[in-house]
């Protein structure tokens, strides 16, 4: 058995305060959900419990008893252990190593290799079906993608046999199948005795997975409620202060005549095997799918990042871009998903991040006061609220962050955008913006390609919907075919992962 | 599926091209001197490339857990003043142990003072270790203002003899085999220093070095205690540099203030050549080893061709940088290859 | 992340925001000066300071190519400075041979071979992906072979009187040319830093490359370009250097390598890339200076002088050569 009380916590950096009373409780047997938006406090709160951040004031108790963690050693050596969202994983070594580190089978003063594989192939049996069969105890961490990478760390927190488990946005990276396994495997533990702390954007899940619910807003402890006996709008009242949840809008068609934008044929990349279609000007196009079947290659190979093979037509004309500043020269622009490492220079001002697509526009010397107007008005429009152009980057929030990468790209006036998951560990507030934005540059005849993870956001804002599936088209919905039920079957219909293994394809083709 | 399980050899087995080109320079230097591999010769080269064999593990050690020394070489110095100040002729036996002892620990000491300044004040490695340098040729300089000393004859005997061994004498074929009769003194250290790594590589604590080098911020949440880690792989390079100093001041007989100056940077080369990234978490002290061998191979043979006086820098350093390109360029060539097919059946 | 992401940016009162690492080196330099006038009487009087900022001219303007390069990121970092340094000194004296018309055309051959150099460099790491250090230093090793083998150890040549005329000696007042020369390159490095789309893109390119990647920086190009800028600005050094030696020696660039990296550390650009100016170096180069001059003014033995520098080093990098803690 084990309880764990957080009361009144309170983290500071310097003047800023990140954690003003959080309180958690949970034991044995539980699920907790602890729910806020961007900023509210709940990473905080969470590295406090396991030791990584210690806290100004407030106190922790386990099992009644005081405590105070001096580092996650410490914390795990009490049971307590986390599976973090940003990986904590050491890329050189192997899956068994890095499921070990630090508390590898010994023999003799050495370490059991032979022992850590066995445990470590127990452990992958966990997820036998919704990972592939190649995955084995001795594959190097780098070669993983970004689902595998998250399984891993779920294991090596697992095998610590801890009393007390925190997933903060576990299942960020998961597909739908994993999802259900480790939701599977969550109430299993439960029952064993295990406490369980999850920390998540996505209200369905929470409905599946968890017992309570913990919500913070602005780094307070707004309370606790029995999800059984609460509904997902009030969950949200409770997150963001008086704003509502928000409202789908009414698809608009676009006209069979609108030209097109962007034609791909035969797409191919070491991801992609052959994808092709047509998106006209002022068109919304999501892509959908499991995660890592091949869309972030699509579209970072149409703005030219990787290379590829095949046919791409922009606005008529035939192009084949081998690095983005061409793509960007005829208007063509990429909103990356990860905002810190791909999308922001993060110790740089607003400004310049603003600026840095643009640059050669400015001429030289650059001319600052145009590029300041521009970047004003873009960020006006956007509404992102700052303290001024020349902040950095890193003091804005996760959605003001993001609104940013956003303007960088609206300065170049572009006719084609192409957006992978941009609304990722968005809060919902800064979503519905977006939401918004999307369409008023739909009316303005920008052409969008828009990858999303989250089902809903696609069927809501969509016209039309290619559903991906191992570097191909599974599937295209379109008109009334936009459903929950056409966009999940497409996505799973053809799903046999261990079956496949990526490079496994009977229709390689010939290369020259 | 194969080329990949070849990248991922190549990858784990990050010395494998260093062991080719040493192969390769070993062959280069034996077509021009056939006795090369006489006892008596093989001993002249590697005792004169023992400090630095010895130097460079201790860096790779470092390089490994995500760090760099500049202070090997002043290190280096500091202990060979102190070697050369301890130990005279007439200095006992006992004593001389006792000199070396406490010069190790000077060693040690050192390392630990760059270790907390890097670990613990977290400052920058390279320029802390730069500023720790001064401060450590400053101490050789104070310790032995100029040029000299002398070591007992014995000393300077027992590290370039031939050591006889006829533990192989009854086995046919092998008692032929000359090396194998008279072993260099420095092969011995060479291997005792490989075997302790063999058996320390599968401990916990190496395995945080690797941890800690890779990616130190994913090693601390995990509960290694990544400062203690740090402040060790220093601690470990001052004691090898005191060993190095020990093996430099035997094979010269005499010290100097700035004996081990010009070491610094040849034992990063020699990591570098031998397959270990200087990004850290990767890598071994074997290839570094060989990496200095290489070096002093490379050395020997444009003595042996006869390169002009005014020109042996020159290719020297030129070598070392097609060594060094080596591996860049056949990946480099590979990706072009890569990227030409992949694109090519458009150009088709 | 976002409540660590606030805390660095957050809270600082409005007085230290003034405050930044260039300015902290200025005012450390200048309380070194007056520190010097406590410890040996006679230390501060004007000709002192007019040869003290001299000598540091010669460090900073043998540094802007080294804070380039240190901003570009990606352990970037040129040992490759001294040889050239000591080359471009090589070729002014043979190539001009004390003859002032020669001057400028020779200016030129040199800083083309200066950026030939450096080229070569960039081009190694771009695309062999050599390691700056290990790189910059065989190249280092390179261009020592290079002089040894054309010059064969014969250093014939002369300097031209012109040069040193402008350089080392009072040109205005009491002033000598190279702190206007070293002023004029300080306007202009600011210039190419934060007023020219390639010193924006420097910058990036020094944070995160695929950010600037997918922000249509060419990043190769951006690194290349660097290290050719940053040979070319040290064979300008040697030429400077010159001016003020007089005479060209084998080792003459030697003992500015590491002191060109401290420097640059010392003005608060970071070694990690993506922070910094080149207004901190010359800052850091003043401080450098000034330690050095204070240190020999004390008359102290070479071995305490080295010992002590060792240890003020090791304080000054401890005031912003900090990386981030674990535990936040």
């Amino acid at each position: 058995m084990v309880t764990l009380s957080a009361q009144h916590l309170v983290k500071r950096y310097g003047g800023v305060v990140a954690l003003a009373d959080g309180n958690l409780e949970v034991q044995s047997g539980q699920v907790v959900a602890l729910l806020g938006a961007n900023g509210s406090g709940k990473s905080t709160l969470s590295k406090i419990v396991t030791g990584v951040v210690a806290p100004n004031e407030g106190q922790l108790l386990l099992d009644g008893q005081a405590t105070s963690f001096a580092s996650p050693l410490v914390a795990r050596r009490a049971g307590i252990t986390a599976v973090y969202q940003e990986l904590s994983l050491v890329p050189e070594m192997t899956i068994s190593e890095n499921i070990w580190l630090s508390h590898e089978p010994m023999r003799l003063g050495r370490i059991n290799r032979k022992a850590m594989q066995q445990r470590t192939q127990a452990l992958l049996d966990l997820f036998q079906g919704t990972i592939p069969a190649s995955l084995i105890p001795t594959t190097p961490v780098y070669n993983l993608h970004p689902d595998e990478r998250q399984i891993v760390e779920i294991l090596k927190a697992i095998s610590q046999d801890p009393r007390l488990v925190i997933f903060d946005e576990a299942t960020a990276s998961l597909d739908s199948s994993q999802v259900t396994r480790l939701f599977e495997l969550i109430n299993r533990w439960k029952g064993e005795g295990m406490a369980i702390v999850f920390v998540s954007h996505r209200m369905d899940e929470i409905f599946r997975v968890a017992d309570t619910a913990t919500v913070l807003r602005n780094g307070s402890h707004v309370g606790t409620v029995d999800i059984a006996e609460t509904s997902e709008r009030q969950l949200v009242q409770m997150m963001i202060e008086g704003a509502t949840a928000m409202e789908r809008e009414a698809r608009e068609p676009v006209a069979a005549s609108a030209p097109i934008r962007l034609h791909v044929s035969d797409l191919t990349t070491e991801q992609l095997r052959g994808v092709s279609f047509e998106l006209r000007d002022g068109e919304l196009l999501g892509i959908g799918g499991l995660q890592g079947q091949g869309q972030s290659d699509l579209l970072l190979a149409i703005f030219g990042a990787i290379p590829f093979q095949g046919r791409l037509a922009l606005g008529g004309k035939e192009v084949h871009f081998s690095h983005p500043q061409q793509a960007m020269k005829q208007d063509v622009a990429f909103v990356p998903g990860d905002r810190g490492n791909e999308g922001l220079l993060l110790i740089r001002s607003i400004l310049d991040n603003l600026m840095l697509p643009s640059l050669r526009e400015y001429g030289v010397p650059l001319r600052m006061q145009r590029a300041r107007a521009q970047a004003g008005d873009v960020s006006d429009d956007l509404n992102v609220i700052m303290s001024s152009l020349d902040a950095p980057v890193n003091s804005l929030s996760g959605g003001n962050a993001q609104k940013v990468v956003i303007g960088k790209w609206l300065l170049r006036d572009p006719k084609l955008l192409l957006l992978n998951d941009p609304t990722k560990g968005v809060d919902v507030g800064a979503k519905g913006e977006f939401y918004s934005l999307l369409s008023n540059l739909r009316q303005q005849g920008t052409a969008i390609l828009f990858y999303s993870s989250d089902d809903e956001e696609l069927l809501g804002l969509c016209d039309r919907v290619l559903v991906m599936h191992d570097g191909r088209i599974s599937a295209e919905l379109a008109g009334e075919n936009v459903t929950r039920e056409n966009l999940v079957s497409a996505s799973m219909g053809a799903a046999h992962h261990e079956a496949k293994p990526p490079g496994a394809s009977q229709h390689e083709e010939p290369t020259a | 599926m194969n080329q990949a399980k070849f990248r991922r050899f190549l990858a784990r087995n990050s010395y494998l091209f260093a062991l080719l080109l040493l192969v390769v320079v070993v062959l280069i230097n034996y077509s021009r001197q056939d006795n090369l591999f006489e006892p008596s010769v093989l001993n002249r080269n590697i005792r004169v490339f023992l400090p630095l064999v010895i130097l460079a593990a201790g860096q790779a050690i470092v390089i490994i857990g995500g760090g760099i020394d500049l202070s090997v070489g002043a290190m280096v110095s500091l202990c060979n003043a102190l070697l050369v100040t301890w130990i005279t002729p007439e200095t006992a036996g006992g004593d001389i142990l006792l000199a070396i002892t406490l010069v190790a620990l000077v060693g040690m000491a050192a390392g630990l003072l760059n270790g907390i300044a890097v670990a613990y004040l977290r400052l920058q490695p390279i320029v802390t270790t730069y500023a720790t340098s001064f401060i450590f040729a400053g101490l050789a300089l104070t310790i032995l203002p100029r040029p000299g000393g002398e070591l007992p004859r014995d000393m300077t005997r027992l590290y370039r003899r031939l050591i006889e061994v006829d533990a192989f004498g009854n086995i046919p074929i092998i008692q032929d085999i000359p090396i194998l009769r008279e072993i260099p003194p420095a092969f011995i250290v060479i291997a005792i220093v490989l075997l302790l790594w063999a058996f320390v590589r599968q401990t916990r604590l190496v395995q945080y070095i690797y941890a800690a080098g890779d990616n130190a911020e994913a090693a601390y949440t995990t509960g290694i205690p990544v400062q203690r880690i740090r402040l060790g792989t220093y601690v470990i390079s001052g004691f090898f540099s005191a060993m190095a100093a020990l093996a430099l001041t035997m094979s010269l007989g005499s010290g100097s203030p700035t004996s081990g100056d010009a070491m610094t940077l040849d034992s990063i080369v020699a990591v570098v050549l031998g397959g270990t990234r200087l990004r850290g978490g990767q890598g071994g002290i074997a290839g570094a080893m060989m990496g200095v061998v290489i070096l002093g191979v490379i050395r020997n043979i444009i003595s042996f061709y006869d390169v002009p006086t005014w020109s042996q820098t020159l290719v020297d350093a030129l070598i070392i940088l097609i060594a060094l390109a080596g591996p860049g360029l056949v990946r480099y060539i590979s990706d072009l290859i890569r990227r030409y097919r992949l694109q090519g059946g458009r150009a088709a | 992340m976002t409540e660590a992401k606030a805390k660095r940016s957050s809270s600082l009162p409005n007085l230290t925001r003034y405050l930044t690492p260039p300015v902290i080196a200025l005012l450390l330099a200048i309380a070194l000066f007056l520190f010097g006038g406590v410890i040996s009487p006679g230390f501060v009087n004007p000709n002192q300071a007019i040869n003290i900022v001299r000598l540091a001219a010669f460090l900073g303007i043998i540094a802007a190519g080294q804070t380039l390069v240190i901003i570009s990121g990606g352990e970037g970092i040129d040992l490759s400075v001294a040889s050239i340094v000591t080359l471009g000194a090589i070729l002014t004296f043979r190539l001009t041979d004390g003859q002032n018309e020669l001057i400028l055309p020779v200016l030129g051959v040199v800083l083309l071979v200066g950026a030939g150099i450096g080229l070569v460099n960039g081009l190694g790491i771009v695309f062999l992906r050599i390691p700056p250090l290990v790189m910059t230093l065989a190249m280092a090793g390179v261009v020592q072979g290079l002089i040894l083998q054309v010059t064969r150890g014969q250093l014939e040549g002369d300097t031209p009187d012109l040069m040193s005329e402008l350089i080392a000696q009072p040109l205005i007042g009491p002033l000598p040319g190279v702190i206007f020369l070293w002023i004029g390159l300080g306007i202009a490095m600011w210039l190419l830093l934060e007023r020219t789309p390639y010193g924006k893109m420097l910058f990036a390119v020094g944070i995160n490359r695929t950010t600037a990647t997918l922000s249509g920086v060419r990043v190769p190009l951006v690194v290349v370009l660097t290290y050719a800028m940053s040979g070319m600005l040290a064979a300008f050094g040697g030429f400077v250097l010159l001016g003020f030696t007089d005479t060209v020696f084998l080792n003459l660039g030697g003992r500015y390598l590491f002191p060109s990296i401290a420097a640059v550390v010392v003005g608060g650009t970071l070694l990690s890339g993506g922070k910094g100016s080149y207004w901190g170096t010359m800052s850091g180069a003043l401080v450098l200076q000034l330690i050095n001059s204070l240190l020999q003014a004390q008359g102290l033995p070479e071995a305490t002088q080295s010992i002590i520098l060792g240890v003020v080093l090791l304080v000054l990098i401890s005031i912003y050569g900090r990386q981030r803690a674990f535990r936040l």
